[in-house]
């Protein structure tokens, strides 16, 4: 372990940039001066415009790994010459201060889209070229509930290098080889000060076990909690772990001297109306009750069973983005109620 | 004053789940964390779960779409109650016009309202500084008394703040703005104004813009959503509270229905007699164009 001071870590991070792209917590002025203002991941050509004492950001980190649109390819056609370049990032990463959630969430996404046939070249590439740099939460914020899916706010599992918040700085645990080469050149003395163990409590939050979900699918009560839903995309396009995309080609150029077509990937939303339309208009995911119930049974029923990973790792963000107050811990809570009342009734008529 | 009109709404409520009149009311609740949101009251039981505040923010409106057909095919339209404040029936009235909601299956419980609040502050937002109403032009059944309102807000200040810049500054503002929009379109769902089946910005045939989560297609879609809202924005602000990235959608709306105002002395859903000028057509009418 070792122990440096914010303004060594700041130097070190200021030195990074010179190699790589630093992306950390930095706030961003809303509504042209009207005060109000978001906390996002973006990249930092300072360590000034670092915020180190944070929350939450408003949005996950998950768009520097899957970002809200990339160009899969490009097609290039002359005469009767074809070209097929294939746009790889290539760009080297360092991701500070990333919260543990959003770090497990991660690792869901791999599960999901390295870890599974046919992986994710584009994602796989990404997670290769960028450093995690975790920054433990003292304790559980307003609407996070990670403890109750497994997590903790000083988990290091899913990091390289993790941070800890002490008197006079920082403590430095290096996880892997990738974190510890990225250290070099950092200010910091060895030190065998233990690293601080982050408040746990937090929400007691049930989650029903994924082979226990099919039974409530009929249930109801799918159709009274997503009555408020207003079907936008809010929550899946915040959540670290949601995933989805569309993908078309585009032309970009046209004409005698030959056409170029783009491959563009965006995020998708299993919550829009759209999502599940076919060929022939029909819609087998047609109401909001049929899509707010499937984002939650994704999350805690099909990605478990199909990969192995519930995909939810607790950052509350959906709770606190919907604009109509849904919220995931309290339908945990209640569709575990409502499981065991199932089967109070169950053995009643047995 | 809330206190009474609360105690008044859950009556009514219960009263009309209680007789049959409606299959569900409408309304706000209080969630376990404390916010206020949307609430779906269909046992006249759970009436008491109603609150009113100045928090109740949303407009209530956008959930008649859900209504508009029947549950299975050949069944009747269920009656809903609805809790709507002025500007929320003004909304209302902008869908009746547009025929898109059957008078008779809606029962407006109308609330004489004292303005709305910004989030955690006991300040009311602009657009309530700003409102003339107070108490809705329809109802069924009206809650409430209306209330003193002192001194009302210069109606376009922040609109003529912006017309005040030059075009390359309008443009840099914009172009900050829409450059956090994550085109997550809760906007666009809060919007009672916007109820497309299919809208332009998702439109595959013919293809208006783009899947890419960029500025130039972020940019299409709010420029035509205003012009889509033009005569039709009542001012409800339920696309700014619900924006995750806290974009001044009011402004781009506002500027809109200024020039709507100037070109044709009307404000959208204002008056349950007039339609919508872009829904009329005068052979003699001459614009200053
Ligand atoms: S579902 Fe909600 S709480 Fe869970 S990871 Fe996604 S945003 Fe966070
Ligand atoms: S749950 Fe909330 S955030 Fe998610 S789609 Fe519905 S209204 Fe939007
Ligand atoms: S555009 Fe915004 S302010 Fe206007 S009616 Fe729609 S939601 Fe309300
Ligand atoms: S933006 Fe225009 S096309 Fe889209 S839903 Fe609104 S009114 Fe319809
Ligand atoms: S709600 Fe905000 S972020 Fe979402 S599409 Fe509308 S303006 Fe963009």
């Amino acid at each position: 372990m070792k122990l440096t001071s914010r303004e060594q870590l700041a130097a070190w991070l200021d030195a990074l940039m010179e190699r790589a792209t630093v992306i950390a917590p930095r706030q961003v002025e809303c509504g042209g001066g009207s005060g109000t203002h978001l906390l996002l991941y973006q990249p930092v050509a300072s360590s000034a415009e670092v915020v180190f004492d944070f929350q939450r950001t408003a949005m996950s980190p998950k768009g520097y790994f899957l970002p809200s649109t990339e160009v899969l390819f490009e097609i290039e056609k002359r005469s009767n010459e074809v070209t097929l370049d294939e746009a790889l990032p290539q760009d080297e990463q360092v991701l500070f201060a990333i919260r543990p959630c959003d770090a497990r969430g991660l690792r869901v996404l791999d599960a999901l889209l390295v870890e599974h046939e046919p992986a994710d070249a584009y994602y796989a590439q990404r997670r290769r070229n960028t450093t995690l740099v975790g920054l433990a939460c003292p304790h559980l914020w307003p609407e996070c509930f990670c403890t109750a899916i497994g997590g903790a706010p000083d988990d290091s599992a899913d990091v390289d290098i993790m941070l800890y918040e002490v008197d006079g700085g920082y403590l430095v645990s290096e996880i892997t080889e990738k974190g510890t080469a990225l250290l070099a050149g950092l200010n910091a003395e060895e030190t065998d000060q233990p690293a601080p163990v982050s408040d746990r409590s937090g929400p007691s939050v049930p989650v029903l076990a994924p082979e226990a979900w099919p039974a409530l699918f009929n249930e109801l009560y799918w159709a009274r909690l997503s009555d408020r839903c207003l079907s936008c995309h809010a929550c899946t396009y915040v959540c670290p772990t949601c995933r989805c995309f569309d993908v078309r080609d585009y032309t970009r150029a046209a004409g005698p001297n030959g056409i170029h077509i783009e491959r563009l990937r965006s995020w998708d939303s299993c919550m829009a109306a759209a999502y599940r339309r076919i060929a022939g208009g029909h819609n087998p995911r047609p109401s909001k009750m049929h899509r707010l119930r499937n984002r939650y049974y994704c999350k805690f029923n099909y990605c478990p069973q199909d990969f192995g990973a519930v995909a939810c790792v607790g950052c509350g963000r959906c709770i606190a983005v919907c604009p109509v107050g849904i919220d995931i811990t309290e339908m945990l809570g209640e569709v575990a109620a409502l499981a065991a009342t199932l089967e109070e009734r169950g053995k009643g008529k047995g | 004053m809330s206190e009474s009109i609360q105690t008044a709404l859950r009556t009514r409520a219960r009263e009309l789940l209680e007789l049959g009149e409606v299959s569900c009311v409408i309304g706000y609740e209080r969630s376990p964390r404390g916010r206020v949101r949307p609430a779906f009251i269909y046992e006249p039981a759970d009436a008491d779960r109603l609150v009113w505040d100045n928090t109740c923010h949303h407009n209530l409106m956008v959930y008649l779409h859900d209504r508009k057909t029947p549950p299975r095919r050949g069944e009747e339209v269920p009656r809903v109650a609805v809790v709507a404040k002025p500007c929320d029936v003004r909304a209302l009235n902008v869908l009746l016009h547009e025929g898109q909601i059957a008078r008779e299956k809606v029962f407006v419980i109308g609330v004489a309202c004292a303005g709305m609040c910004e989030e955690g502050t006991e300040e009311l937002q602009a657009r309530c500084r700003r409102c003339r109403e107070r108490v809705p032009i329809f109802y069924d059944a009206l809650v409430g008394e209306p209330p003193k309102v002192t001194a009302v807000d210069e109606d376009w200040a922040d609109v003529v703040e912006l017309e005040g810049m030059s075009a390359a500054e309008r443009l840099a503002f914009w172009t900050r703005e829409f450059d956090r929009c994550i085109r997550c379109y809760a906007c666009r769902q809060a919007c009672p104004g916007c109820y497309c089946f299919e809208c332009m910005a998702e439109q595959v045939d013919p293809l208006w813009v783009g899947i890419a989560i960029e500025l130039p297609e972020k940019a299409f879609f709010h420029v035509m959503r205003a012009y889509h809202l033009a005569g039709r924005c009542v001012e409800c602000n339920a696309c700014e509270l619900a924006c995750p990235m806290h974009i001044p959608l009011s402004l781009l709306n506002r500027k809109i229905a200024k020039e709507v105002e100037a070109l044709f002395g009307y404000r959208a859903g204002g008056d349950p007699q007039t339609p919508p000028p872009l829904a009329t057509f005068r052979k003699d009418e001459e614009l200053p164009l």
